[in-house]
């Protein structure tokens, strides 16, 4: 997975910004402080804080909160987060691929047209496009309609509230965004590279594993951490497809701020959960860094 | 229907109250802090339309997130609905505005045995807005033998067909029924008693709802559960092969009050709202939207005979009924329990 390190080396043009460039970062700037440096340094407070006996956090210095989530239970839960959404982004890997380069390699007007058949879900709110896959699952709903019709099953699939509900959601969810900068990288992907693969006597594979796969790979990086990230913690899904039977990551720090009023504890995870994401982040980023230092696979 | 859905709706349609008041300069408005699906849009519009006070409606799903958003402070409420328990803990911790009952002309609408309950004793802060006992709904077309109380619910046979409201005092509770305790036995060591027995429950439930329970129950998901006494009317009204069971282990009565929190910025208002919901003709048209046990005496003499004779809105039960207290500290010791239970621990 190299293809994490290129973000860095987009970063590190060399050129520090003048005034002119502080100038038009200041927005983002801005923006970052507000709303992800100063909720993060809250979080951080708070994780250390008690709390009273409506809730309210107490400022009052306490780890405890850090050493509760040495329980295994929240590490597995943790754990089964991961596999649930490391799954979501292998399919929408799988799937996406595919389609994607399809897309990318398509005469310029049914491109655009398949482009917009992309973008039409954004259309909908994606809480009411859940409740549709929801009718869609559900017992008596239009999937097993479909195959009782056709004589495929004589019983009706148990999807809607399993875990399978679950994974379908969120690949459902997610899957633009792999495709996108799948899509991307694809597109700018210099046929005559694959000619010349062919004309040296690569095989389809051949030319799949050692150009089109290392060309496309900041796509599938890109692409790969938008989906994972944002399942990892995705809450709603689990909760409206998955009958709030199985809790994952989000679900149960969600619960810390509203159903157990335990912020502080809440807090915990969060920092928690945010400090081992960059643990792993700066860990692929290294590794990924040093392989192409080393000359690349 | 969902807490998110709406959740999102809601914030869209405040914003464009927000934008619509600020284009006319102001008028007056108030901000109601209430249950998702509980307070019917026709109420609002006739008391905007009567007053011209504009009424923001912002919604929670569960008594414990009203609670922490109202600590948070994010927003100054003026009229807030709480169940009970939730509200005897504002009450202790002097949360609340006491209510000028001399503006609350209507009070005297509300049922003898709907006053002074042992969460406002002194009938100073709350009104009841509407009650309802909580109980089984089975699809009799799915279940042949009867249901009578969760020891029926809870059985291998039902495994994966069965809906709980996502709600854990209440599966809590329900186990402490069934082990002989009573509803406000929260302690950790009963917590400890009921543990496996809410573990091998919790082996058979397909899913946990608290939003619309009802409706894994229509779709064909579900055979049997355990919902709001609104969700099981409602079930009732569409199909009456849905019928009502108050669990033999035992039940409690659940009241949602409104109230009036302290630093609420028009309190004026916010009693003008409160009388007018508590008008017998205003508070019929909420029981019509949503069927739950009408505390309002005047209100239920509008009620029609098949209204009445819901077995799920006014069931037959012994009087009086238990009701939720406030125990401190209760919700963290729960949500641990139903977390682990959850994780199959």
């Amino acid at each position: 997975m190299q293809a994490w390190a290129l973000p860095s080396e987009s970063v590190s043009t060399g050129r520090r910004p003048g005034a002119g460039g502080w100038l038009l970062l200041a927005p983002m700037i801005g923006w970052l402080t507000i709303f992800v440096a100063a909720p993060m340094g809250f979080l951080l407070v708070y994780s250390f804080c008690g709390r009273d006996d409506l809730g309210r956090v107490v400022y009052s210095f306490t780890g405890e909160n850090y050493a509760r989530i040495l329980d295994p239970i929240y590490l597995r839960i943790l754990g089964r987060s991961a596999a649930y959404a490391a799954l979501s982004t292998l399919l929408c890997l799988v799937i996406g691929f595919p389609a994607a380069w399809f897309i990318a390699r398509s005469p310029e007007r049914r491109k655009e047209r398949l482009l917009v058949l992309l973008m039409i879900p954004f259309w909908t709110s994606f809480l009411i496009r859940t409740y549709a896959w929801i009718a869609i699952l559900k017992s008596e709903g239009l999937l097993n309609g479909l195959l009782e019709w056709a004589h495929v099953i004589t019983a009706p699939l148990d999807i809607l509230y399993t875990p399978v509900a679950v994974v379908i959601g969120l690949v459902y969810a997610y899957l633009p965004f792999m495709m996108l900068p799948i899509y991307g990288s694809a597109e700018k992907l210099d046929p005559s590279l694959i000619e010349a693969a062919h004309d040296l006597g690569a095989g389809p594979t051949r030319v799949f594993l050692e150009v089109i796969l290392p060309l496309t790979r900041p796509g599938i990086g890109a692409g790969v951490l938008l989906v994972f990230v944002p399942a990892l913690g995705m809450f709603a899904i689990t909760d409206l497809m998955g009958g709030a039977r199985v809790p994952m990551i989000g679900n149960v720090i969600q619960n810390q701020f509203v159903k157990a009023r335990n912020a502080p504890f809440g807090a915990a995870l969060g920092v928690v959960f945010t400090l081992l994401f960059v643990v792993v982040y700066t860990w692929v980023l290294r590794r990924g860094a040093r392989k192409s230092a080393g000359g690349g696979p | 229907m969902n807490r998110i859905f709406f959740g999102a709706a809601r914030v869209f349609v405040s914003l464009a109250l927000v934008a619509a008041l600020s284009a006319r300069g102001g008028a007056r408005s108030i901000t109601l802090f209430a249950w998702t699906e509980y307070v019917p849009q026709p109420v609002i519009d006739g008391f905007t339309k009567e007053t011209g006070i504009r009424v923001r409606y912002e919604t929670f799903s569960s008594g414990e997130e009203m609670l922490s958003k109202l600590l948070a402070g994010g927003t100054a409420y003026d009229v807030i609905q709480p169940p009970e328990y939730i509200a005897e803990a504002l009450i202790r911790n002097g949360l609340l505005m006491p209510l000028d009952f001399g503006q609350l002309p209507h009070f005297s609408n509300i049922l003898p045995e709907f006053r002074g309950m042992a969460f406002d004793p002194g009938q100073k802060y709350t009104v009841p807005y509407m009650a309802g006992i909580s109980g089984i709904v089975v699809n009799t077309a799915k279940v042949r033998r009867p249901i009578r109380g969760f020891k029926d619910l809870f059985s291998p046979e039902l495994r994966g067909r069965i809906v709980f409201v996502d709600d854990g005092r209440e599966v809590v509770t329900a186990a402490l029924r069934t082990l002989g305790f009573g509803p406000n036995d929260i302690r950790p060591e009963t917590l400890a008693r009921v543990r496996p027995l809410l573990a091998s429950w919790f082996s058979l439930i397909k899913l946990f709802d608290s939003d619309s329970p009802k409706t894994a129950l229509l779709n064909g998901d579900v055979d049997a559960g355990y919902v709001w006494c609104g969700e099981a009317a409602l079930l009732w009204n569409q199909d009456h092969r849905f019928h009502f069971v108050l669990p033999e282990e035992g039940y409690h009565m659940a009241v949602d009050v409104v109230a009036i929190p302290k630093g609420a910025p028009d309190a004026a208002a916010a009693h003008a709202f409160i009388d007018y919901i508590l008008r017998p003709e205003v508070s019929r048209q909420i029981s019509d939207a949503f069927p739950y046990m009408n505390p309002n005496g005047a209100a239920r003499r509008l009620l029609t005979a098949d209204q009445l004779s819901n077995p799920a809105s006014y069931p037959a039960y012994h009087a009086p009924a238990e009701i939720f207290r406030h125990i401190p500290g209760s919700g963290a010791w729960i949500d641990a329990l139903v977390t682990d239970l959850k994780n199959g621990r």
